[in-house]
């Protein structure tokens, strides 16, 4: 049974009269066998919605569209001009890991050590994650290829949304890197597609280096610059670019890497730009060339 | 450039020997310094490269190595959480318990796992087979959710989408095991087949024929409609005559073909269980084993036939096993064995 919306309206305002004056509050366990248990199972739930919503108008200035979600912060990353101090410390990016297990040479990205756990300086963290962005943008302005890679599940959706960000530029790996995906290409993808097509990243930002150290290790054989989120416990000098902050919160990875992948997006949008200027300038000068002589 | 070659090569050489065990891929960093290529362009002429414009992979998974499995997790994915934000628009989840037992069953047969490594060009383990048919069943609940609350379009898109994923011979699957429906003539007889050890029996079942049921009193409770019976209370009409079954195997009646008591109730035993003794008759024509195997067959075959007759008693038949084939058969005689299981009899030396 298929409902217009007007029908579902009237039905829905005769309905919240009833139900407010029979005072039924949660739909009760009853058996639902014809199309019309359900429709009703579904018009009892639609006026109880409908009540709060019309309620809620009184009530706070607050609403869903107008207040943080938690979703907010994977699909409405800042852009890297608008990244702030407080946007990191928000996200957690100041905890780094136990006293102890910290390595050597993360000592000039440490702020200091409080309860045992090193506190990541973020007066550090915030104009090496800018120089990151800015390298993603001019890497992409001149077609680059980009690849995030982060091999945790709660990572996964956060690799793929960056990639989709950048465009047809930009490639995720959010479960397994492959080891030999670029030091043994013509094995893995055959000599057909290494010969035609482009099996080599031009950048490749990390999420998690300490589980995929293999893949940095290929990198660097290859020559590919690396951005990595270095936590307390990493050499730092394992990728290219390194950017401080905490590897274990997803918050952290949904911010660095929205980020990035949002100075991605302007690179690919630079490009664009360029080459539409570049398409009309050769136009004209085409057309000049077939400009007919004047009598 | 030659002073500059040579200079090169005996370098190489030289870190060569010192460290012959490790490869060239090893001395990559140590023997060439790494130059970046825009760094040369001033230093020697570029060579004349070949036009040929490399082209971007398409899939944005291409550099995990399995560009098909993983892109087809992430659609997969997208189409259950988009299916899952319709339904909930629509208040139809999230459903609570009562609800989803309402829901009418939809069972579907996914591919096997060879053929959905075919479909999705890559190949599948079990565990990512598994993962895929995971989150095929998610959307198979939605398209149920969306199917009974009346979405013909939202149910039509998600079947479009799972219908790749099913099997060709789906229905052929589905149809496996259950039991052919038993045709009745133009005298109202069922015929049904049942077997038993080495025996095949032919059972044809017919209601027994009632006489003019007396004017119905007071006194009589409200019946159940089992079939054609009006049960008559004893109470009511003493003198009223109580129908009987007869049972003809082989033209014979049942005691004569039958002689052991155990034999003539395990046929009978249906029609206690069922309450329809006095029902219906029963012709059979049976063939093979011996007394235990044909009266077995028999009542294989007359259980079958009541349940045909009377469909509301099959759940108690099938609760006391009559209506499936008793699969116990005389096991065979082993090599080194007395018999089948018996043993020879164990000598010290």
């Amino acid at each position: 049974m298929v409902m217009s919306t007007s029908v579902v309206q009237r039905a829905l305002r005769r309905d919240v009269a009833r139900f407010v004056s029979a005072r039924r509050y949660h739909t009760e366990p009853r058996p639902l066998k014809s199309p019309e248990d359900w429709s009703d199972f579904q018009l009892e739930r639609a006026s109880y919605k409908m009540l709060i919503d019309h309620f809620s108008a009184f009530g706070s200035t607050q609403t869903r569209e107008n207040t943080f979600q938690p979703h907010h912060s994977l699909h409405r990353p800042p852009p890297p001009s608008q990244l702030s101090l407080s946007a990191l410390l928000a996200s957690g990016a100041h905890f780094g890991h136990s006293k102890s297990i910290m390595n050597p040479n993360f000592m000039p990205y440490a702020y200091g050590v409080r309860a045992g756990i090193t506190v990541i300086d973020l007066d550090q963290t915030l104009p090496l994650l800018r120089r990151a962005a800015q390298l993603v943008r001019s890497i992409a302005a001149k077609d680059g290829i980009i690849v995030f890679v982060g091999t945790r599940p709660d990572l996964r959706p956060i690799v793929r949304k960056a990639a989709e960000r950048v465009g047809s530029q930009g490639y995720h790996i959010g479960e397994k890197w492959l080891p030999g995906t670029l030091t043994n290409k013509l094995e893995m993808f055959g000599p057909d597609v290494v010969k035609n097509g482009r099996v080599v990243p031009d950048l490749v930002v990390f999420l998690n280096p300490i589980a995929n150290i293999h893949a940095i290790r290929e990198c660097a054989i290859e020559h590919i610059p690396t951005i990595g989120i270095v936590d307390s416990n990493v050499d730092p000098r394992v990728v290219m670019y390194p950017i401080p902050a905490n590897d274990e919160s997803t918050r952290t990875a949904e911010l660095v890497s929205g980020v990035l992948s949002v100075a991605g997006r302007e690179g690919v949008a630079i490009r664009e730009r360029e080459k539409a200027v570049q398409d009309k300038l050769r136009v004209r000068r085409i057309a000049k060339s077939y400009r007919l002589p004047q009598h | 450039m030659n002073v500059l070659g040579v200079g090169r090569s005996s370098f190489r050489t030289a870190v060569a020997a010192l460290r012959n065990t490790q490869t060239s891929r090893a001395l990559a960093t140590t023997a060439r310094p790494y130059v970046p290529p825009a760094s040369l362009e001033h230093v020697a002429p570029p060579r004349p490269r070949r036009s040929r414009i490399k082209t971007k992979p398409e899939s944005s998974a291409f550099f995990t190595g399995r560009a098909g499995y993983y892109d087809s997790i992430d659609s997969l994915e997208s189409a259950i959480h988009h299916s899952q934000r319709a339904l909930k628009n629509l208040h139809l989840l999230p459903l609570p318990a009562f609800a989803k037992e309402a829901l009418p069953p939809l069972q579907t047969v996914w591919k096997t796992k060879e053929d959905m490594s075919e479909l999705l060009s890559a190949k599948l383990t079990t565990s990512r087979y598994r993962r895929v048919t995971g989150l095929l069943g998610q959307l198979n609940d939605h398209r149920r959710v969306a199917d009974v609350g009346g979405y013909a379009e939202l149910s039509s898109g998600l079947s479009s989408v799972l219908e790749t994923f099913e099997r060709d011979n789906k229905d052929a699957v589905l149809a496996r095991g259950i039991r052919k429906p038993v045709k009745f003539d133009e005298y109202g007889r069922s015929y049904t087949v049942g077997k038993r050890k080495e025996s095949a029996a032919r059972v044809w079942i017919i209601p027994v024929k009632q006489r003019a049921a007396p004017a119905p009193t007071e006194t009589q409770a409200a019946s159940p409609d089992f079939g054609t019976v009006d049960p008559i209370s004893i109470d009511s009409d003493p003198t009223a005559a109580v129908s009987m079954t007869e049972v003809l195997v082989n033209g014979m009646p049942l005691a004569k073909c039958f002689p052991l008591p155990a034999d003539r109730e395990r046929i009978i035993r249906p029609f206690r269980l069922t309450g329809l003794l006095g029902a219906y008759n029963v012709f059979a024509i049976v063939r093979g084993g011996g007394t235990t195997g044909q009266s077995g067959a028999v009542a294989h075959g007359i259980a079958k036939g009541l349940a045909a007759h009377v469909p509301d008693i099959e759940l108690i038949l099938k609760r006391s096993k009559l209506i499936r084939r008793d699969p116990r058969m005389v096991e065979r005689k082993k090599t080194g064995l007395a018999k089948a299981r018996k043993r020879y009899a164990w000598v010290k030396r």
